[in-house]
């Protein structure tokens, strides 16, 4: 009987490759077609003004007409010869990598945590609460952190009040506080991504590995990290990539005494109206960003195999 | 491998028991088979000898050692998992390899022992290999040699067989049959799959409901079920609702009336129930004395080539399965809706 029941099966599924194979066929031609409205999207809304910055960036500045003139690469000379430039490119990396770093310290286990709750209820309420943070724009936030971290903030006053200093202590317009209130908006982005990768992974393995000996951390750190590593490592790329280019935090936050880049750029492209240089600094910023972020990856594909 | 007592084991979620006061005796190298259907808490009840799920109430001892609260790392236990959960980012060779380095076993005498290992399963060319790389059976296998290799207590098994398909899981299963006897490991084989647990236990613990149903060798458990469940779940039964009528007959709530032996029957017995293979079926003759019969009419036949399955239908019109060997090739043919006399020996039946 059960004989009976597999070669009608097999009939079945034998009789079906011919007209699925055309209609697949059919159905990649079509795809193609559907995919011109968003190439064009992408072609006019992003290639197109990349080369034209990249054009911007090594033309002539003359404060006199807005005009693009000359072919030159005094811009890109004036940015690495200047140490002033070279110094806010080091600041915006630095900035962003200890924000990774520590996002990803702090991320990991919540993430984890937030992972392996049991009850529906709670582990809905715990990815609300991550998420919270992003919820309120950027503006609104940084104003809050200003408020929480200025010289006659909450923080200074209570510090004050309760004499454990005699004056304020500057943490506003520091880099520190950049990096604060930077974390506060990442934070979420490296929870969410590393969250749904531990999900992903489940505890069938940290339990066969408990059997065989393991205690939990052991088993976390030989068995569960290895596995989450390539979500790990988008999860990092996110919070690099969104730091490196934050604007609204540094300028708030981090006001004129800490400067990083994709400020920088607004200030030469509004503020001084040197349009080339404003593009050179875009450029730079991009393409730092851009190399780090395929060494790295080249380097954790040899490492786990592809990503 | 050591000995284990399971003393009113209890497991709640909340209000509701998933493994209630069960209490087992295991004796050393012995191979035991947690069977019933889904549900039935013989998950449950292993995890909680694996230390993986925590017990609300009772105990489990190994060789007398309390381990009740101790957690799964110090258990020195091995499972196979249902799914196998062979990590997927180290080789073959490591994965075996994890658990004597867990015990901080030196190289040189791990590396000698994940061979030997990997010999016992058949699998030493392959140690080089990803699992992903390898096919159901011989992962299986890998997983089985994951669990044995550090000497383990206790050997664990959760439906190991389930993922294979059916030709596979006969050759594995005299394979495991054959390496646990070889090295003399206490053995608990949860399975919902009756074939399985006859073919392969030393005893059998049938659950239902998480409750122990019965525990016994595959033939007690099969020939003498302690309960209806138990009857209904091994193996094809015919079930009669009824009552004794204290003169050693069975009355059917439809009027049959048949002749039993009431020795250890219970005296409130509802239940008459009777294997397939035990009722004959004879055209025109009276039974033999000591034998329960009834008339009947043909009404389904279907060959199976070792035997043939009847359905016949007794003048109350109560169905009877009965199957026949095919032994005698000469004996004539029984069709629909001819009639017989459906007779087998009265201490066969069975009272619930």
């Amino acid at each position: 009987m059960s004989a009976l029941a597999i070669t009608g099966e097999g009939s079945l599924t034998g009789g079906r490759p011919a007209p699925g194979g055309t209609d697949r066929r059919r159905r990649s031609s079509t795809a193609g077609w559907l995919l011109f409205p968003s190439l064009t999207l992408v072609l006019a809304g992003l290639i197109l003004p990349l080369a034209l910055m990249a054009r911007t960036s090594v033309a002539h500045f003359d404060a006199a007409s807005p005009d693009l003139v000359g072919f030159t690469l005094e811009n890109y000379a004036r940015f690495f010869g200047e140490p002033f430039y070279l110094t806010i490119l080091a600041r915006t990396l630095l900035v962003a990598l200890s924000c990774t770093a520590i996002c990803l310290v702090l991320g990991v286990p919540a993430a984890f945590v937030i992972s392996r709750v049991e009850s529906r209820t709670l582990k809905t309420a715990l990815i609300l609460a991550t998420i919270i943070p992003l919820l309120m724009g950027n503006a609104v936030r940084a104003a809050g952190w200003m408020v929480l971290l200025a010289d006659k903030g909450l923080i200074n006053s209570a510090l004050l009040s309760a004499g454990l200093i005699t004056e304020p202590v500057r943490i506003l317009y520091t880099g520190s506080a950049v990096v604060i209130g930077l974390i506060a908006v990442l934070l979420p982005f490296m929870i969410i991504s590393l969250q749904s990768v531990f999900e992903g992974i489940g505890d069938a393995y940290e339990e066969a590995a408990q059997t065989m000996g393991a205690p939990p951390w052991t088993a976390f750190f030989r068995v569960t990290l290895p596995l989450a590593m390539p979500g790990i490592f988008s999860g990092c790329l996110l919070c690099f990539v969104l730091a490196m280019n934050a604007y609204a935090t540094p300028v708030l936050i981090g006001g004129p005494s800490f400067q990083m880049m994709a400020p920088k750029v607004f200030e030469q492209a509004i503020k001084v109206y040197n349009w080339p240089f404003a593009a050179t600094i875009a450029l730079v910023l991009m393409a730092v960003t851009l190399a780090l972020s395929v060494a790295s990856s080249l380097a954790l594909q040899k490492r786990y195999g592809a990503l | 491998m050591s000995s284990i007592l399971i003393k009113d084991l209890v497991k709640r979620h909340g209000a509701q028991v998933t493994v209630d006061h069960v209490s087992l005796e295991i004796g050393q190298g012995e191979f035991i088979a947690f069977l019933g259907p889904s549900g039935c808490g013989k998950t449950t009840t292993l995890r909680m000898i694996a230390g993986l799920t925590e017990a609300s109430a009772g105990s489990i001892h190994f060789d007398g050692r309390d381990v009740t609260r101790l957690p799964p790392y110090l258990r020195n236990v091995g499972l196979v998992f249902q799914g196998y959960a062979l990590f997927p980012h180290i080789s073959v060779a490591e994965n075996v390899a994890f658990g004597l380095q867990m015990r901080n076993v030196g190289r040189e005498e791990a590396r000698r022992r994940v061979d030997e290992a990997l010999s016992l399963v058949k699998l030493a060319h392959l140690a080089g290999r990803l699992p992903k790389e390898l096919s159901g059976g011989q992962q299986q296998r890998v997983a089985l040699a994951r669990a044995i290799v550090y000497k383990p207590e206790v050997l664990l098994l959760d439906e190991p067989l389930s993922a294979l398909d059916a030709k596979l899981r006969t050759e594995v299963r005299s394979e495991l049959r054959r390496l646990q006897s070889a090295l003399g490991l206490t053995t608990i084989f949860v399975t919902h799959d009756q074939d399985e647990a006859l073919s392969v236990a030393d005893r059998i613990v049938v659950m239902s409901a998480g409750r122990v149903e019965q525990v016994g060798t595959p033939r007690e458990i099969y020939q003498r079920p302690a309960t209806r469940f138990v009857a209904e779940f091994i193996g094809l039964t015919n079930l009669f609702p009824g009552g004794l009528d204290g003169h050693g007959r069975f009355r059917c709530e439809d009027g049959e009336c048949f002749a039993v032996t009431t020795t250890d029957a219970p005296s409130n017995a509802s239940v008459l129930a009777i294997r397939p293979e035990q009722v004959r079926l004879v055209r025109g003759v009276p039974a033999p004395d000591g034998e329960s019969a009834v008339e009947a009419t043909v009404e389904d036949v279907v060959y199976r080539g070792a035997l043939t399955e009847f359905v016949v239908r007794t003048a109350s019109g109560v169905k009877l399965a009965a199957h026949l060997q095919n032994a005698d090739f000469g004996r004539d043919e029984l069709r629909p809706g001819d009639r017989v006399v459906a007779s087998w020996p009265a201490d066969a039946s069975m009272l619930f």
